[in-house]
């Protein structure tokens, strides 16, 4: 509404953040589970005067720094670069909220990327003293975790800003009700998770049988406790959830399943690290370790896929919709219309219907212009289809694709005669919980109808649409 | 005809969590920062890339230096970016926005052309490393990490030119769009400033190498023969001279060439005018340096003096870029007339920064101390 609206055929927009963020968010916890491992077990190897082992971590603090420090980091821009391209309204508030608390963020990252770059290259050199370079394994671990708490505080906040009411404090921003259960959780994600890398990378480089026992054995417990953790933080996150969350949540048939799939994977992941690593070390092939990884990484998946879903039909619970608009700017966007409230929908109408413009000074407006809503019905009919596919982008596309692809409403609308598609649109937040409220005049609704009626082909044999052939004879 | 300013979201932004030029000052003093490491990568790693194909011994030992530097050098640069774009989206998000968008599958292009270029400069790297082999794999992956760089440095030229330029977003938009949604397919190539203003950035970005050629000679090379000292000290000046020939011509186009009258006018009229001359003469006071320290090869002070006077131009630059930014956006840029309702997130920020700068001195002198101390 406030910005261009990106078309992104067949996949639509938002599903770009999702693609890039799990990518991410699945090195990320690594990312911090894996420089706790480091500074742990570095400092263990010397106390215990391991060198075999310190060979190894030494290894592993190079694949950590390849994939984490170049993959991690700069998918962790690719997130902020699609929220602005597909969510500019959100990423707005958001930026507004919590500048100071990326900025914060920021400060960490320059630190672990310093402690990061010497705990590896003067380990190489081998000329840093032992403690000075345990010190600054700490400062990476404890940095890398900060940055996950200030992250999870902002993200969190998506969910459930709590007593923040669309401009409020920071701090009460911030330590909103799901922080805390999303950073136990987090935290619990980012020691299981490294567990789980580490599992593969030693399967894949240590042949020796007592190094590769040392490992499942030590990693074992920091897995099961960040299992636990999960467990944990997961609860308080459903107890935490606003009451349409949880209807959602209850409500949709695919998280019902998705949940169902969370539980079954962690159980069986917990199983298996118990059976496997902590009790028989031994286990610890690449075909076993691969496959912890493999549970491990759809587990989260499919949690930040529920944790993505309960929050709709909102970005930014209570304030900014998914469809870029904001909850407070409904009412007049239905009063006034939702092309006319629309900066780029506007600009649209009077580039290219110059006919629906009248001359009409409104007080508070920027321009006289405005788009005269009645008389979207009196154009041809292949204009107000055009003019509907215009409402369909902008106040739909960031959930559907138009005829195939995510969602698609060809699907969807396949066998709606027109009257129940403009029903639908008028009582859409009513219809499902997960969409937003229409946001239009009725001629709006009419003309979108219009639009997405010419979309879905007609009902296919046995779906009794011999019904609607004798009601319509 | 659409007026470009109902372009612009009318909404009245309310207050923003720090003043105007809290903002403005990040993100310059950001752009500075990472102007450095990112010179680096724009234009020396091609230099690198020729020199190690071309060069002389000497010309190739530093090639070889730079890159096995340059994986902790983009990592530093892009995490300094991350400043300057954080305070552009807080100030100008209503102009930020709309232009990325408006070219959105170019933009998300950086981001996909820049991991590739990473691992490439890594791979390349470890080609040169100890008891590592240059192989044809690692040489192309070299050539395909500068070339991507160059191609993101047109993409953020093609960003920030296109968010300074309101007026040519309603063309490019219903030439890009389907149903008033954007396609984002488009480039702002139309755009006259546009390639002064990207072979701007490379001429200083030759030069900031040339700088760093003479500092890796001085500071981080007490190893290295005095043969590579020499050689550093001779060659950094060629290369800032080629730099500044670059940046004088591009910089002549840029302001002469596709500035407005008006923009022109307010750039050399008033206070302003000293910021302008002064960055248009900038480039000559490192280039002094690095002439007049060409014998004293191993003089550390002529490359510290170097580089603070490069630092200083870069700073300039940026400055001078954020009043053309402004004065390109007059009468769209508006700033919340609201005071700053919360100052105490802002201050934590500055403890935070303070606090951080400290801790990353301290592990940066631990590694200075270690270098000097002998394999254990």
């Amino acid at each position: 509404m406030h910005y261009p609206w990106w078309y992104v055929p067949h996949l639509t927009a938002p599903m770009l953040i999702a693609a890039i963020s799990v990518a991410h968010v699945l090195v990320a916890h690594y990312a911090v589970g894996g420089g706790l491992f480091l500074a742990v077990e570095t400092g263990y190897a010397y106390r215990r005067g391991d060198e075999q082992y310190l060979a190894y971590l030494r290894r592993h603090a190079r694949f950590f720094i390849l994939l984490t420090v170049v993959f991690g980091a700069i998918t962790g821009v690719g997130i902020w670069w699609t929220i602005g391209l597909a969510s500019p309204l959100a990423t707005e508030v958001l930026i507004r909220t919590f500048v100071f608390g990326w900025a914060m963020e920021w400060v960490f990252f320059v630190i672990e990327l310093t402690s990061a770059f010497i705990f590896y290259y003067y380990w190489q050199s081998g000329r840093m003293a032992r403690r000075t370079h345990l010190t600054i394994g700490w400062i990476y671990a404890i940095a890398a975790w900060i940055s996950l708490v200030l992250i999870t505080g902002i993200t969190a906040f998506m969910l459930n800003p709590g007593g923040w009411q669309g401009g409020g404090s920071f701090w009460v921003a911030f330590f909103n009700p799901q922080f805390i259960p999303q950073t136990i959780a987090r935290t619990g994600g980012a020691l299981l998770l490294s567990s789980l890398y580490v599992y593969l990378h030693a399967s894949l480089t240590v042949g020796d049988d007592r190094l590769r026992h040392l490992i499942g054995s030590r990693s074992a417990r920091p897995a099961l406790l960040g299992g636990v953790c999960v467990v944990v933080g997961g609860i308080g996150w459903y107890l935490r959830l606003p009451e349409s969350s949880k209807a959602v949540l209850e409500s949709a048939a695919v998280l019902n399943l998705m949940v169902a799939l969370i539980v079954a994977l962690t159980v069986t992941l917990l199983v298996l690290l118990y059976l496997g690593p902590y009790r028989n070390p031994g286990w610890l092939s690449p075909g076993f370790a691969g496959a912890l990884l493999l549970f491990g990484l759809a587990a989260f998946s499919t949690g930040e896929f529920i944790r993505e879903a309960v929050r709709k039909p909102y970005v930014v619970y209570g304030d900014v919709l998914g469809n870029q608009i904001r909850a407070d700017e409904i009412a007049m966007a239905r009063e006034e219309g939702f092309l006319e409230r629309g900066t780029w929908t506007r600009a649209f109408v009077k580039a290219n219907y110059p006919s629906l413009i009248v001359e009409q000074p409104v007080e508070g407006r920027p321009s006289p212009d405005q788009i005269d809503e009645k008389r979207l019905l009196t154009l041809p009919q292949k204009d107000q289809i055009a003019i509907g596919e215009v409402l369909f982008l902008y106040h739909c596309n960031d959930c559907h694709a138009k005829s195939r692809g995510y969602s698609a409403v060809r699907g969807l609308l396949q066998g709606r005669s027109r009257a129940m598609i403009v029903s639908l649109i008028e009582n859409l937040h009513k219809a499902h919980r997960s969409m937003p409220p229409w946001s239009g005049t009725p001629e709006e609704a009419e003309v979108l109808a219009r639009y997405l009626d010419q979309i879905p082909p007609p009902r296919t044999s046995g779906t009794f649409s011999e019904f609607e052939e004798r009601e319509s004879k | 005809m659409i007026d470009p300013q109902t372009l612009i979201d009318p909404a009245v932004p309310p207050g923003l969590p720090a003043p105007s030029w809290f903002i403005q000052s990040f993100k310059v003093l950001g752009f500075t920062l990472h102007a450095v490491p990112m010179s680096l990568w724009y234009a020396g790693l091609v230099v690198a890339m020729l020199l190690h194909l071309r060069g002389s011994d000497q010309g190739r030992r530093f090639a070889a230096r730079l890159i096995t530097q340059m994986p902790v050098i983009i990592a530093f640069g892009v995490n300094l970016g991350v400043v300057p774009l954080l305070f552009t989206q807080l100030g100008y998000y209503r102009f930020f926005y709309p232009a990325t968008i408006l070219m959105a599958w170019f933009w998300l292009a950086i981001i996909v052309l820049l991991i590739p270029a990473y691992y490439g400069v890594y791979l390349y790297a470890f080609g040169l490393s100890e008891g590592g082999t240059l192989t044809p794999l690692r040489r192309a992956a070299g050539w395909v990490a500068a070339v991507f760089f160059i191609l993101i440095g047109f993409l953020f030229a093609n960003g920030f030119s296109l968010m300074a330029h309101v007026d040519t977003w309603r063309d490019l938009w219903l030439n890009h769009s389907t149903g008033g949604a954007a396609l984002g397919t488009a480039l702002n190539v139309a755009d006259p400033s546009l390639w002064p203003r990207w072979l701007l950035m490379f001429g200083l970005a030759l030069m900031t190498t040339a700088v760093w050629i003479r500092v890796d000679g001085a500071w981080l090379a007490p190893k290295e023969s005095q043969d590579y000292k020499r050689w550093a000290a001779g060659a950094a000046p060629k290369l800032h001279t080629l730099g500044m020939i670059w940046f004088a011509a591009a910089g002549s186009w840029y302001v002469f060439g596709t500035w407005s009258d008006a923009l022109r006018e307010s750039m050399f009229a008033g206070w302003t005018l000293v910021p302008t001359v002064a960055t248009a003469l900038a480039p000559g006071l490192p280039w002094l340096l690095l002439v007049a320290g060409r014998r004293a090869a191993s003089s550390r002070v002529v490359a510290l003096l170097a580089a603070l006077a490069q630092f200083g131009l870069l700073a300039l630059n940026a400055f001078s870029r954020q009043i053309v930014q402004n004065r390109s956006l007059a009468g769209l840029l508006e700033w919340p007339q609201q005071p700053v309702a919360e100052w105490s997130p802002l201050v934590v920020f500055l403890i935070v920064f303070a606090a951080g700068l400290g801790l990353v001195g301290w592990m940066i002198a631990q590694a200075v101390r270690a270098s000097a101390e002998p394999p254990r």
